[in-house]
């Protein structure tokens, strides 16, 4: 919220400002340079660095620490100013040598080098000093040079206040204070998750990209023994800095003839981090994340900043390959996309089109989403197209759609950020969604923001929060119904709204009737107390967002949780406000795209029925074809469908179905019952080895597209490297392969894709890559004028009445494995690998932070049955079994296990142990349902977590940098005892006022 | 049915595939700069005519020692003060007005001719004969223009000294 307006003077200047800001801050929008080293705009004011003292009406202040006044003079030119100005400079280069040609951070983006110059800084006036500390190399991706540390803090900021992971310090109180780790532990058995904040704030070279080291400057490969002596002679010669900073902007220019940066949005999650790629041939210098990137900001997690050498990986599929008996053969892009046309001409012919599936991916673009629907649906005439939202998100769409109207999140990152009051359910967004996480724990720890969790694990989130709640396994329906009952008995519904914009009140408070609190307590396990506390916490919240995921939607009453979840919303009023809203966290960094663009059997793009007459005509028309109007089969029934011999054939891109979906037993042998079998991907996955034609496909580094995250946010992303080998975009493939059937599509690029979705389905009509230019975006609904909506049902919900539905539920008891499964087997992500590690395990920093699976068992029942960290234990579920790993933990409790995915092995992998049951409405697998037993196989092993992981860290939690501490040190003597200003010696206009 | 294999038969071109495809690659770049790389061999003619080559493979071979002690040489005081005194003679030299320095040098110019004449003559001189000289139009000049550049000299010496405090 803007105070009001009103103008201050900037060396006589006029600049219109508002009362929140501060001088910088108004400085800054006018683009009125004030130095600044410390201050960044995603992390605030630190006071650190000194460098931004100007004069206010006689008075020397710091720009950055000093809200505006009406009428305010500010002098920022004086000598005074500028005395003040070099005298902190002068400070900061006492921690730091200036050897800017021959460092690889000299790229032109250099804080301290930038601010250097312009305040034409000539020579050292303390001698540089290096501190007592050698370089701390010990963390696979970044560096620590403590000699050239500013200590402005910037890092600590980052580290405690943005990503909130409070494994940073600067200690003030020791001779040569330096940034330290936890206690003081190399960086790599730190509580350091990896985020890469510090190493992207940092506005020098102490924290470094190890990858930039040696690559980045033409001169800095120089081996020590030449280099030292090079930057002595330079010192001990230097006429002044003007001259070598001369030369050091010729050389960083220079190296803009090699480096190139594009811009790129990150795969590994929903959220949609977007930032710039630096590469210099193939080779990835590193990620840039930019302040202005409209999710993100300069924040990253582990897997965005440092996880992409999986693009340059050995082992990328570079040719297309045909099984030929017991092996497959290296063959041409025509021999194998021949077969492929006359296989599915010959199945089609013989079987019809339906006895064909087609499993789009949720990693690729929407442009490769739309063609690939439009390819099964216009070519082949199938509407047997099918993601892998199937197996997370699909049960919230549905509950979304049948309650609000819009199977997305309700509002943006900034209404997560905004709101007083976060409810996560069944989420880990800490390690799922990392950086859609850092906002919640900064509004928490910052703000005032309370948090409640409701999980069977004790996840990041759930530590931080005001209140942890642990129901039972698959009981969330019945405790959320029961806080609803609990709300309407108590007279807290915000009655206006649900007269207004709300039908079928009636009906469901009477459908809650059963949900009291002495129910909910016996099926819950939950007490009254925490219930009426959420109660309470929700009537005392004005605003209040749901966050869930997998941990509600992998189950068989997995879409009725979701409504009662958006029930709950409607009954408190929260939807249609900012900082409201519901907000099922996509898992893929495309899951909402791939459904918003058609690859979905009973949706055409933007959601329309392909039932709908009218809506089948348009793409009927634009496409020049007739369309199947029968809703086709998902995923599931696809496989159901290969069962009853009436699938034959699958095409399947960007997906390890073999592995990700549940009760792969059952997958496995429905993919070697088929009788052909496409798989395109960038590696030889599991699945692939049940292929009969294994394309090779191109990453999002090597292709132009759109993804679309969880905020229902659109963004482009841009082509960093050629395609590797004979790879391919998948979209060209497509084409190649509808063309080779006749289609005669002509797309030179994915932008005309888009138009041409945009011209069919009304969500996007506005949507164009000329408005998506580099880091602009669009949420949709996208109005044809270009106009998105960023929150939804501001006036309206998406129905003809405008009005939202209460949806009456009813619980959906769990599948029970049997009395000898007595044990609870829980299963998910983990922060530092992707699902089954198919990209992640080709770094080698990621591998050596976990290099495997593992299993956790609470403290009580290791004891019980003998079990510690490393112990190798066998679950068995009626489905199958697995060998891992176990490390002992509170995180869970009792009889509840829990088991990371990160397994390429049939022997490790959970869905091994899963079932085929499924959500009733949606038919998304319930992974989170299932028994196991447990045997000790090896009571003592290596633990398989190395004792470098984060999670075996001692954080240490302050608010910023402590800049205070420096302050009150003995050596450290205010800049305005320096630089007073007497009289009206420089107060320069003489108010009357 | 189609079992899960992995077997995966790689055409991996032959060393000697692969060298021709190299040589073929390398032709054909040749052929498409064929002047300049015309050129370019008679520079290298040249070059290892004159024995060039040699030194500088054996430079290359040898950079980082050889870096290093040209360094080490570098890095001596005597070499500071050539390096410095260089860049001073340097920013003296930008900083005159050429048309004075031209007054000046043709001056000296001719004070240099008298001089050597005077050499020449290895004339006695007396005292009463210097004072004398003193009437001598272009000696006053002269000496009068030293006295501006010593003054000058002085302001910078005094505010140097008042830089100090």
């Amino acid at each position: 919220m803007k105070e009001t307006s009103f103008s201050i003077q900037i060396n006589g200047q006029e600049f219109a400002a508002h009362s929140d800001q501060t001088i910088l801050e108004v400085a800054q929008a006018n683009e009125s340079y004030i130095p600044s080293i410390c201050f960044h705009p995603n992390l605030g004011t630190i006071q650190t660095c000194d460098t931004c003292f100007v004069n206010v009406d006689g008075e020397m202040v710091r720009a950055c620490a000093t809200k505006v006044q009406p009428g305010m003079n500010v002098d920022t030119n004086s000598k005074v100013v500028k005395d003040a100005q070099y005298e902190a400079m002068s400070r900061i280069l006492k921690n730091h040598e200036l050897y800017c040609t021959v460092c690889d951070n000299n790229n032109g983006n250099c804080v301290v080098h930038n601010t250097a110059e312009y305040l034409e800084i000539e020579h050292q006036k303390y001698q540089f000093e290096a501190k007592p500390y050698p370089p701390d190399h010990s963390h696979p991706f970044y560096r620590y040079e403590p000699d050239q540390c500013i200590l402005c803090g910037r890092c600590v900021e980052a580290c405690q206040d943005l990503q909130v992971n409070e494994t940073l310090t600067i200690d003030w109180n020791r001779e040569k204070p330096r940034v330290i780790w936890d206690n003081d532990v190399p960086i790599d058995e730190s509580s350091c998750v990896s985020c890469g904040h510090c190493v992207t704030v940092c506005p020098c070279n102490a924290l470094m990209e190890k990858s930039m080291l040696g690559e980045a400057g033409y001169l800095t490969k120089i081996p020590p023994k030449i280099l030292e002596p090079m930057i002595d002679l330079t010192k001990e010669v230097e006429p002044g800095y003007k001259e070598i900073f001369a030369i050091s902007e010729m050389e960083a220019a220079m190296r803009k003839a090699r480096i190139k940066r594009t811009k790129t949005v990150c795969t590994y999650c929903g959220v949609g981090c977007s930032f710039e790629v630096w590469t210099k041939d193939r080779k990835i210098l590193k990620i840039e994340p930019q302040e202005h990137a409209p999710v993100n900001g300069i924040s990253t997690c582990v897997k965005g900043k440092w996880g992409w050498d999986y693009v340059n990986s050995e082992e990328r599929l570079t040719k297309p390959l045909i099984r030929k008996g017991n092996e497959f053969v290296e063959a041409t892009w025509d021999e194998a996309l021949k077969l492929i046309a006359s296989k599915l001409t010959g199945i089609k012919e013989q079987y019809g089109p339906d006895s064909i599936g087609y499993i789009a991916s949720s990693k690729c673009s929407n442009e490769e989403n739309f063609l690939f629907q439009k390819f099964a649906r216009a070519i082949m005439g199938t509407n047997n197209v099918d993601n892998c939202s199937r197996y997370c998100q699909s049960p919230a769409t549905a509950a979304l759609l049948r309650t609000v109207g819009i199977g997305g999140d309700s509002g943006t990152i900034r209404d997560i950020e905004k709101s007083e009051l976060i409810i996560v359910i069944g989420a880990n967004p800490a390690e799922s969604h990392p950086v859609l996480a850092t906002r919640i724990k900064r509004a928490h720890k910052l703000h005032g923001q309370k948090l409640i969790v409701a999980d069977l694990r004790e996840n990041e989130l759930a530590e931080r929060a005001n209140l942890f709640i642990h129901p039972k396994p698959s009981t969330d329906l019945i405790w959320i119904s029961a806080v609803t009952k609990y709300i309407l008995d108590q007279g807290w519904e915000d009655q206006e709204f649900l007269k207004n914009r709300v039908n079928g009140l009636d009906d469901y408070i009477q459908s809650l009737n059963k949900y009291t609190l002495d129910y909910a307590e016996k099926a819950t396990g939950l007490s009254k107390e925490e219930m009426i506390q959420v109660a309470t916490m929700l009537h005392e919240s004005k605003t209040a967002c749901v966050l869930w995921a997998m941990g509600v939607t992998q189950h068989k009453g997995a879409t009725d949780t979701s409504t009662a979840i958006a029930n709950l919303l409607l009954i408190t009023g929260n939807f249609g406000r900012p900082g409201t809203g519901a907000y099922p966290l996509r898992g893929h960094n495309n899951v909402q795209g791939a459904c918003d663009f058609g690859t979905m059997p009973a949706w055409l793009p933007g959601y329309e029925p392909i039932q709908d007459d009218k809506v089948r005509k348009r793409y009927e028309e634009a496409w020049g074809v007739t369309l199947p109007k029968d809703p086709g089969l998902d995923n599931h029934q696809m496989l159901e469908g290969v069962k009853e011999g009436k699938l034959k054939a699958l095409y399947l891109f960007g997906e390890e179905m073999a592995l990700v979906d549940s009760n792969v037993n059952f997958v496995d042998s429905m993919l070697e019952k088929l009788e052909f079998f496409v798989v395109q991907d960038v590696f030889f996955s599991k699945t692939a080895q049940f292929a009969d034609v294994v394309l090779p496909a191109s990453p999002s580094l090597e292709k132009d597209g759109t993804f679309v995250n969880t905020e229902r946010r659109i963004q482009r992303f841009y082509k960093v490297l050629e395609p590797l080998g004979d790879s391919k975009p998948d979209w060209m493939i497509f084409q190649e392969l509808a063309n080779l059937l006749g289609a005669n599509w002509n797309y030179q690029h994915p932008s005309e894709i888009m138009d041409e979705a945009a011209s069919l389905a009304k969500y996007f009509a506005g949507v164009s890559y000329d408005r998506l230019e580099g880091f602009n975006s669009q949420i949709w609904p996208v109005a044809k004028d270009g106009t998105d909506s960023p929150l939804l049902y501001e006036k309206r919900f998406v129905f003809p009445d405008g009005k939202a539905r209460l949806v009456p539920v009813d619980w959906t008891p769990p599948f029970e494995a049997g009395d000898e499964y007595d044990l609870h087997l829980n299963n998910g992500r983990l922060l530092e690998h992707f699902h089954e590690g198919n990209m992640t395990y080709r770094s080698e920093g990621l591998t050596h932070k976990v290099p495997h699976p593992w299993l956790e068992i609470s403290p009580e029942l290791a004891k019980e049955r003998g079990v510690e960290d490393g112990s190798l234990v066998r679950l068995s579920s009626p489905y199958g079994q697995v060998k891992v790993r176990a490390i002992v933990t509170d995180r869970v409790i009792g009889k509840e296990l829990y088991l990371t995915m990160n397994t390429r092995e049939d022997v490790e992998a959970v869905n091994r142990l899963t079932s085929s049951y499924h959500d009733l409405i949606t038919h998304t697998p319930n992974y989170k349902e299932m028994g196991v037993k447990m045997e000790v196989l090896e009571q003592k092993g290596e633990p398989p977590l190395p004792k470098v992981n984060h999670r075996f860290g001692n954080r240490m939690p302050q608010i910023s940098v402590r800049v205070e501490e420096k302050w009150k040190r003995d050596d450290f003597t205010p800049i305005t005892e320096l630089f007073e200003i007497g009289g009206d010696q420089y107060g320069g206009s003489n108010q009357a006022n | 049915m189609a079992e899960a294999i992995k077997q995966i038969r790689k055409e991996i071109p032959t060393p000697e595939q692969e060298q021709s495809q190299a040589i073929s690659e390398i032709i054909a770049a040749l052929a498409s700069n064929r002047e300049a790389i015309i050129s370019t061999i008679g520079i290298i003619k040249h070059l290892q005519e004159m024995g060039v080559l040699d030194a500088l493979n054996g430079l290359l071979e040898k950079r980082v020692d050889v870096g290093a002690i040209a360094l080490q040489q570098f890095n001596q005081p005597g070499m500071h003060n050539i390096i410095k005194n260089g860049m001073n003679t340097f920013k003296f030299l930008s900083q005159l007005n050429p048309d004075e320095l031209q007054i000046l040098l043709n001056g000296v110019t001719r004070g240099l001719e008298k001089l050597g004449e005077r050499i020449d003559r290895n004339d006695k001189i007396s005292l009463w004969q210097l004072g004398n000289s003193m009437r001598n139009d272009e000696i006053r000049t002269s000496l009068f223009t030293m006295l501006g550049l010593l003054e000058g000299m002085g302001e910078v010496f005094q505010r140097d000294k008042r830089d100090l405090h």
